[in-house]
Parts: C-alpha cells; sequence; structure tokens
C-alpha cells in the first residue's frame, strides 16, 4: 500500500520535477538571448542613423549637437582596463603563487576569507574609497586633477586581484605534485621549483585568469565613473594622468535625462561593450578548452 | 627575502601616513590648474550655466572646455569639490552645504534671499502650465503648491516664491493627474506630490519626466495634465493656450574648495574659466 502510494507519486513527480529543472535551465539562456534582442534591436536603428564608421571612429561626443562619435570612450576602456591588467596581473599572480606555494596554514585561513571579502565588495564601496583615498594620493603625488586614467587602472587593478586570484591558485593547484617534486629532486629550489615548473605548467590557467579580469575590468561602471573624470577627449597614452570617459561610464552618466536618438545612442554604446565581452569570452572558452585537452 | 618584505611592510603605513598628510600642509597654490567641474550632458543645470554664463561659442553651441570632469548629479558635482582645493563647480542653490563655498557672482551672494529678490541674476523660474485655466483636481494641486504647505515642502531643492501663502483648503477632490516635463524641476514635483499625498489622499499624481519644451508639447496635445518647465514660458507656448503658473525660483551656485581664498567671481570670469580660457587658478585675479 505504502509503496504504491510512492511509486504513484514518484511517477507524477519525476516528470514534473525535470519540467522545473528545464525551465531553470531555460530561465538563464531566454534572459541572455532576449537581452542580446534587446540590445541590438535598440541599438542598430540608432549605429544605422549616426553611421558605423562616425560612431566608432567620430572623436567628438556632443549629443545636444548631434555630435556621437564614441572612439574616445572605446580608446579610454581599452587604456583604463590595459592599466588595471598591469598593475593587477603581476600582484595578483605573485599572491597566488604565495597563497598556493608558500603561505602555511594558519595565515592561509586568514587570508582566504579576507580575499572572498575583496570580492564580495560592492563597486560603489570601491569607488567611494576611490574618491576619498586615490584621487587625492594620485593628486598630491603625481599631479594633475586626481581624477585621472591612472586613478582608474589603480581601482580596477585592486578590484580585478580577487578573479586573478582565485583563478591562478587554482590552476596552480591543479599541476600534479609530481613536477614539483620531481624538480626538487633534481635539485632545485622552493622557489626555483614553483616559478620554473609550477608556474609555466599552470600557464593556460594563469592566461584564463588575465582573460577573466580584462572582462572585470573593461565591464565595470560604478566604481571607474567616480574616479576617472569622464572626459570625452581622445587621449595619448602618455597623457595617463588625466581623465578619460569609459564605454560603460559613457551609458551610465547620460542615460538619466537622455531621450530620442541620444538614448539610442547610448543603448549602441552598450553594443560595442557587449561585443568586446562577447570576444572575451570567446578567448576564455578557447584557453579553457586548451587547457582540458 | 624575508627582510626585504619586512622592510616593505613597515614602509607601508609611513607611506599611507604621509599621503595623508601632505595636503594640508602645501596650502592653497595659485599657481595650479583649474579643476573645472561639469555635470553631464541633457542635464537642465548644465544648460541653465550655458545659457546664464553664455558660455557659447561664435555659432551659439555650448563649448564649455573639454578637460572638464563630467560629475552626474548634484551629489557628485558637491563631493567632487568639496574633495579638490583646485576645483570649481556649481549647484542649485538650495543644495549648498558647508563642505563647499559657494562665490559672489558680480558682487552678489548666492542666497535663497537674492534669488527671491531678484538681486542674485544666475537663475531660473520654475514654472507649470495647463492647456485652459486649471480646474478640478489639476486647479487644487496647483493650490496646493502655492499655498503654505506646499511652498514649505519646496524649501529643500529650490527658492519658494511665496512664503507668506495662505494654508491650503482645498476640497481634496480624486482622480488621476499625469504631471511631465523639465528634469530640472521633477524632484522638486516629487517632493510636492509626496506633501500632497498626505493632505490629499484621494488623488493619484503620476510623474514623468522629460525636458522643459517637451514638457510644454505634451501639456498642449493633453498628455500631460500639467506640463513642467525650467524657464518662462514662450510667447508661442502662451498664444497656443498654455497658462503658465510661476511655482518658485531656482538659483545656481558657482562652488569652490573652502580652502580656496577666492570669494567673488564675475559672470565673465566664469565663462572664461567654463570655456577653457582660463586655466590656471593665477589667471583668475
Amino acid at each position: 500500500m505504502i509503496s504504491g502510494i510512492t511509486v504513484k507519486n514518484r511517477s507524477v513527480r519525476e516528470p514534473v520535477m525535470r519540467w522545473v529543472f528545464t525551465v531553470s535551465a531555460l530561465t538563464a539562456v531566454l534572459a541572455v538571448g532576449l537581452i542580446c534582442v534587446f540590445l541590438f534591436a535598440g541599438g542598430f536603428p540608432a549605429i544605422g542613423k549616426i553611421g558605423v564608421l562616425k560612431f566608432l571612429t567620430g572623436t567628438v561626443w556632443k549629443p545636444t549637437y548631434d555630435d556621437f562619435g564614441i572612439l574616445p570612450m572605446i580608446v579610454g576602456s581599452l587604456y583604463v582596463t590595459a592599466g588595471a591588467i598591469l598593475l593587477g596581473v603581476p600582484v595578483g599572480i605573485f599572491a597566488a603563487v604565495f597563497m598556493a606555494k608558500v603561505c602555511p596554514k594558519p595565515l592561509y585561513g586568514f587570508m582566504k576569507p579576507a580575499l572572498d571579502l575583496l570580492a564580495g565588495i560592492p563597486s560603489v564601496v570601491y569607488g567611494f574609497f576611490g574618491i576619498v583615498v586615490l584621487v587625492p594620493f594620485v593628486r598630491n603625488t603625481f599631479g594633475g586633477d586626481g581624477s585621472s586614467m591612472v586613478t582608474a587602472s589603480l581601482l580596477l587593478g585592486i578590484m580585478i586581484l580577487p578573479t586573478v586570484i582565485g583563478i591562478t591558485e587554482s590552476a596552480l593547484r591543479a599541476v600534479p605534485d609530481e613536477l614539483y617534486e620531481g624538480a626538487v629532486a633534481l635539485g632545485a629550489s622552493h622557489e626555483r621549483a614553483v616559478f620554473g615548473v609550477v608556474l609555466p605548467a599552470a600557464k593556460s590557467g594563469v592566461m584564463a585568469a588575465v582573460v577573466l579580469g580584462v572582462g572585470r575590468a573593461i565591464g565595470e561602471t560604478m566604481a571607474v565613473k567616480m574616479v576617472a573624470g569622464n572626459q570625452t577627449v581622445l587621449r595619448a597614452p602618455d597623457e595617463f594622468l588625466k581623465g578619460v570617459r569609459t564605454l560603460t561610464a559613457n551609458v551610465v552618466l547620460e542615460m538619466g535625462y537622455a531621450e530620442g536618438l541620444h538614448r539610442e545612442a547610448l543603448i549602441a554604446t552598450g553594443v560595442v561593450l557587449f561585443v568586446f565581452i562577447l570576444l572575451i569570452n570567446l578567448l576564455f572558452s578557447a584557453l579553457k578548452k586548451e587547457r582540458t585537452e | 627575502m624575508k627582510k626585504i618584505f619586512a622592510l616593505a611592510l613597515a614602509a607601508l603605513p609611513l607611506f599611507t601616513a604621509l599621503t595623508a598628510c601632505s595636503s594640508p600642509a602645501g596650502g592653497f597654490d595659485k599657481g595650479t590648474a583649474i579643476t573645472v567641474v561639469s555635470r553631464e550632458e541633457g542635464s537642465g543645470t548644465r544648460d541653465a550655466v550655458r545659457d546664464l554664463f553664455d558660455v557659447k561659442d561664435a555659432d551659439g553651441k555650448e563649448n564649455v572646455t573639454e578637460e572638464a570632469i563630467t560629475a552626474d548629479g548634484t551629489g557628485v558635482m558637491i563631493s567632487n569639490v568639496a574633495g579638490n582645493p583646485y576645483a570649481i563647480g556649481y549647484c542649485s542653490v538650495a543644495s549648498l552645504n558647508d563642505t563647499v563655498k559657494a562665490l559672489t557672482i558680480d558682487g552678489v551672494a548666492a542666497t535663497a534671499g537674492n534669488v527671491k529678490n531678484g538681486s542674485y541674476t544666475i537663475q531660473r523660474p520654475f514654472y507649470l502650465a495647463t492647456l485652459g485655466e486649471a480646474e478640478g483636481l489639476a486647479k487644487d494641486f496647483i493650490d496646493f503648491i502655492l499655498s503654505a504647505e506646499g511652498q514649505a515642502a519646496m524649501v529643500k531643492r529650490c527658492v519658494p516664491i511665496d512664503e507668506n501663502a495662505p494654508a491650503y483648503s482645498g476640497g481634496r477632490p480624486s482622480g488621476n493627474l499625469v504631471v511631465g516635463g523639465s528634469s530640472s524641476v521633477t524632484p522638486v514635483m516629487q517632493d510636492l506630490v509626496e506633501a500632497y499625498k498626505a493632505v490629499n489622499p484621494n488623488a493619484a499624481v503620476t510623474i514623468q519626466e522629460s525636458d522643459s519644451s517637451k514638457g510644454m508639447n505634451d501639456a498642449k496635445s493633453g498628455a500631460y495634465d500639467i506640463g513642467m518647465a525650467s524657464r518662462a514660458l514662450k510667447d508661442a507656448e502662451i498664444s497656443d493656450g498654455l497658462v503658465p503658473v510661476h511655482i518658485a525660483l531656482d538659483g545656481i551656485a558657482v562652488i569652490v574648495h573652502p580652502e580656496n581664498p577666492l570669494t567673488a567671481l564675475t559672470n565673465e570670469q566664469v565663462r572664461n574659466i567654463y570655456n577653457g580660457e582660463f586655466t590656471k587658478w593665477s589667471g583668475v585675479q
């Protein structure tokens, strides 16, 4: 009798739950699809109206007078991201080596949660930290306004640390111990074995960490717009003490009051950003594939 | 190796302490470049500064210096100026606080009183407009805005025109109202709607934010019951049947860091700072 009930229940429950799981999985895919459709449908007409070349290579952004050139913002995003990688990746990789191969256990028990906390801090809090600490620091040390490319890069360099450290660390831990032991057996010191054998063996994992760091840096909005100055001027790389506007900042700064073509142009800015992120994700999955093979 | 690490650790707090102390020690250096802070494209306050200080080129287009930092919102503007001794910015007189210093323009201080008596000329009026004389709920809402309660609800964001207005004594009619237009008036309107709800819970007021011209056009077409404008109505708009109601004034203060010794600027100096002609504080006499 009892078993009869459970069998009956199971015959109902299993297909129902299967549907629940399928729908849950589809929701995520559907969300991505909807975002794509909305973004491209909203952005492409504007790009068409402005002109692809004029939009992507124009250097003047004055929506009030129908000048929609986003080259300064594309370049700004690239500078700030490159700066963040330059500052954040070396620190991140060394930190990961420390965590995986050097760190004594009690200290690790403190470092790991601290890093998780760093990853969990909302970006607006990073932004406040940037305004209160980094901007005056850069202004007093290097001169200029303080709100600049270098400030944004510094802040983003800190923000990508948890991503870079986390992925690099797990890549290092995934390297078989035999490699390390073999190196030590051949007479290498601990440091030499780690940097000469283990780290190169984890190369593709480290690359993946860098790519994800790039993705995090290029997509960051709130913190960057608070410290970058947001000028829509096409900068040369040596003007790193001057401000730039990133693609993300452009959208969030002006969306509030934008109307008509201005609004569509901001959505089109989002399309360009989306394409960047898409490329980064493709690169990441290519690297992942290489790692698993 | 360990020694170097320990040394680096010891140097870090020292370094932080040094940078933290270095800012007030130097005093104000007039040879430093001016950090111009501007609002974002599309902001009503930015447009008002363009018009009131005539920051335009020969063709009448806005020519704010490209090097201006963009701050989105009054709060960001004030924290930018409060955090940088060499910055200059602007905000509504009603938003001023102790972290920044308002400059006198052409010798007149940016205070609510000077805005109201008209001596501080960097100001703009806030208007509402209805198609024909307002009636029913729209009339009651406008009566409320011009009453003591309504004027009191605006003090936080702009300068009311009548502090001695009589108390609200409307019939509390029910219904729906759509108010739309200027993004500069919108925050004021939000406070007003909040206050109106407290005295007349029967009414539902929806606010739609766009700009002054769209607000007037949609009030004319009937899409809005009441239009909002952060400027006086144009003659064409009035001859199309819109009835203007002056509800408040908004003064725009030019602000600097409290450490800046400067206390006064002329209209022309502000223009020259914003169009990039003056780049250093020493250029401002």
